[in-house]
């Protein structure tokens, strides 16, 4: 499809304009860089030079380049190994570098870009098509960062939202589980059954809402882990024990099998693993039948500590399996007894763990339902 | 259950003291007194010296964590509860350390926040801990 320009969000039909962008070239011929240099400050660039390898990555740091121009032949280490080091030390914020090669050999070419190279120019110089990339290349890491900004906008909003929006649903949840409450006022068979749909809805916004603030949490990489030693089988015996509510609704059994290996308190965010633990057997219970039997075993094995929920739901159907770990992936499957899903919560699962340097995973099993787990280092 | 004379909330936004007075009016129909910021709040708990106080932890002018200080400055055995947003942990340890009795969170439905409110009086029929809030 094509988009027309008008249809492009405003922040991108701007293009920033590239005047007194910086960019420093590294040649250890004088004659390559004064060519450079001629053709780019007539475009209103600022330029800074460098004759070798070890004095670009000096002149990096004092410099601070929107884009590096690099020789591959230099005195000294080379461009490619000059590269890798500018993106060993500033990662993702590495200015895009441009080779420059005498011969545009596709070995060459190829060992530039896996250096972390973003494109290579040709010895000699094409003015006309030299300025067309670099232009290019800086237009593309300054609608980067605009993108990484409006993302972290993004994220503060949604969590500012999320955060407002909490205290009055609460209320208005709390307040409505009064109205039907008798000792208050005797209502209608009529009026008890608005109040309570008021109620289940304002606790179903009320997850979501939460949710949400988890996910702007973690996405603004403000997940903070407050690890303390925890006796995990206390955790998951809770979270079962919480579970047995809504699952005696379903006539749904939760069994917790004594864990195997010996039990050892591993340094955790009860907090955030008690979300997953009541996540995981939570969504064991909406997706299986009524009258289901839904297995947790906790088991310590090999310096780490596995947690399992086998339900015995429709389990995850092959083409939807990308889906299941990832925001707002919701699969065909639905709750069996009327139960919401914001399509959230896994997604959820997935960050708290990795957070802890363990894993979380999902498989079917062989003859009914599928099994759930996270796995966690002891020393984590 | 342990029965409440009189009860004092400080809360800046009026729908949370609505409900925070209908859970602790089952606690024995205490009198509820309702003040919307930490000056005020102060004030009455001098004048009134209520069994249980709840305190917002957020609230414009003078914060929750202070408005705490200055009531146990005045008695060093106020029964307070914070009422918090967002449990941030270094909030709750704050107050627990500038003597809270406990926190609930404003989106814990009421039966718990009885069992944590009878928790944090000393009710030892209570089924949850002061910090069991989630």
């Amino acid at each position: 499809m094509l988009v027309q320009f008008n249809q492009l969000p405003v922040s991108m039909r701007n293009l920033p304009s590239l005047d007194q962008r910086r960019i420093l070239v590294v040649d250890d011929d004088r004659m390559n860089i004064r060519i450079l240099q001629s053709i780019l400050q007539k475009e209103g660039f600022v330029i800074a030079s460098a004759d070798s390898g070890e004095s670009a990555l000096k002149e990096y740091e004092t410099f601070d380049p929107d884009l590096v121009l690099l020789d591959v032949v230099l005195p000294g280490i080379d461009g490619f190994e000059t590269c890798r080091r500018l993106r060993a030390t500033h990662g993702e914020t590495t200015a895009p570098v441009i080779f420059i090669t005498a011969k545009a050999e596709s070995d060459d070419v190829v060992a530039g870009l896996t250096a972390g190279g973003i494109d290579y120019l040709p010895k000699p110089f094409r003015p006309k098509e030299a300025l067309a990339r670099i232009r290019i290349h800086l237009q593309n890491r300054l609608l980067l960062e605009q993108l990484a900004k409006a993302n972290s906008d993004k994220n503060k909003f949604l969590g500012m939202a999320a955060h407002d929006l909490r205290n009055p649903l609460a209320s208005i949840r709390g307040l409505a589980e009064f109205l039907a409450d008798p000792d208050i006022g005797p209502l209608n068979a009529e009026q008890l059954d608005l109040v309570q749909t008021i109620q289940s809805a304002s606790q179903s916004m009320l997850r979501l809402v939460n949710e949400l603030l988890d996910i702007s949490v973690i996405e603004s990489g403000e997940l903070q882990l407050t690890k303390a030693p925890t006796n995990i089988v206390r955790l998951v015996e809770k979270s079962v024990r919480l579970a047995r509510i809504d699952a005696s609704k379903k006539l749904t059994t939760i069994i917790l099998a004594p864990g195997a290996g010996d039990t050892e308190s591993i340094n955790i965010d009860a907090d955030k693993i008690t979300q997953v633990t009541d996540n995981l057997i939570s969504n064991a219970v909406k997706y299986s039948p009524l009258g289901a039997m839904i297995h947790v075993v906790v088991v310590f094995k090999n310096q780490t500590c596995r947690v399992c929920v086998r339900d015995e739901g429709p389990g995850i159907p092959e083409n939807e399996r990308s889906l299941l770990f990832k925001d707002y992936g919701r699969l065909s499957a639905k709750p069996t007894g009327g139960e919401k899903s914001t399509g959230l919560g896994l997604a959820i699962c997935r960050k708290i763990v990795e957070s802890h340097h363990g894993e979380i995973c999902a498989q079917n099993l062989p003859d009914l339902g599928a099994e759930f787990s996270f796995t966690l280092p002891l020393e984590a | 259950m342990i029965s409440l004379k009189k009860v004092l909330l400080i809360d800046d936004e009026a729908h949370i003291r609505k409900f925070l007075s209908l859970v602790v009016r089952s606690m024995g129909g205490p009198a509820v007194i309702e003040v919307s910021n930490g000056d005020d709040g102060i004030d009455r708990y001098r004048e009134e010296r209520p069994d249980l106080v709840l305190l917002d932890v957020n609230m414009p002018g003078m914060d929750g964590i202070d408005t705490l200080k200055a009531i146990i400055a005045i008695d060093p055995n106020a029964t307070v509860v914070m009422v918090t947003s967002l449990a941030n942990r270094q909030t709750i340890e704050q107050a627990i350390e500038a003597g809270a009795a406990g926190y609930i969170r404003k989106d814990t439905t009421r039966d718990e926040i009885l069992s944590i409110l009878n928790a944090c009086l000393g009710d030892d029929s209570a089924s949850s801990a002061p910090t069991d809030a989630s």
